[in-house]
């Protein structure tokens, strides 16, 4: 399934209304479709945050395979921005030196299985996959 | 959709999504409350970093005048967020009682 989105975080609806449509009928627990959905809206985000001003959509597609899902976003009119490198975030940090700035790419390297940033000609790609036979979010 | 309300005694009441586009609603509404004490999540369904963002900046204030916020009724999915974003341990957490 493929659909794309105007780059506003007022299309976060319409993107989860897209991923509900994806995993209807499928055999997908529930820890998973969250997941996937954070993955989504962080990475998304991303891309409207540090791109505000690109005037295309952004892309994603969404395939069930190999035991796993897999997403892809892409963005046409994007400037190079690695969501594969280290989060500076301390999860042990006391609450006087936590900020919420890197949080989400944290978060993301948290809960997908694998992570692969493509920039190319002026179109940033980002294909994550999350293994549906994990038990848990990975350490 | 998401919806936030006050349920009086400094409980505020959390519904649905609480998400990036959600996230200044969330704010400007703590924002006017002046001493939240405990955050009912039982109608909460997900939370992203915008919505910890928006929880990180309430629970500094709410500390800072000697208080401190509590999350009550905290779905599993939930609660790993926090868990892994290390949260859990800036926040007193409460999970859904389990049934039966």
């Amino acid at each position: 399934m493929r659909e794309a989105f105007s780059r506003s975080l007022e299309s976060l609806e319409q993107i989860f209304g897209f991923t509900e449509r994806f995993f209807a009928g499928r055999d997908i627990e529930e820890r998973h479709r969250y997941a996937v959905n954070l993955v989504i809206e962080e990475l998304f985000s991303n891309m409207v945050k540090y791109n505000a001003s690109g005037a295309g959509n952004i892309e994603v597609e969404m395939r069930h395979q190999d035991g796993g899902v897999q997403v892809r976003l892409s963005d046409r009119e994007s400037v190079p921005f690695d969501v594969t490198a280290p989060r500076a975030v301390d999860p042990e940090a006391p609450l006087e030196r936590r900020r919420s700035g890197g949080l989400g790419l944290f978060l993301v390297q948290k809960f997908v299985d694998s992570l692969d940033y493509a920039y190319r000609d002026g179109t940033s790609t980002i294909t994550f996959t999350r293994n549906l036979d994990k038990d848990d979010v990975r350490d | 959709m998401f919806e936030i309300e006050s349920a009086g005694d400094g409980t505020i009441v959390l519904s649905g999504r609480l998400d990036a586009a959600q996230a200044r609603k969330a704010q400007e509404f703590l924002d006017g409350v002046a001493c939240p004490r405990e955050l009912d999540c039982t109608r909460l369904e997900y939370i992203s970093s915008a919505g910890l963002g928006v929880l990180l900046r309430t629970q500094k204030r709410v500390m800072g005048q000697g208080g401190g916020l509590r999350l009550v009724n905290v779905s599993n999915h939930i609660r790993d967020v926090f868990r892994y974003s290390g949260f859990d341990k800036i926040f007193v957490i409460e999970s859904i009682p389990e049934s039966g």
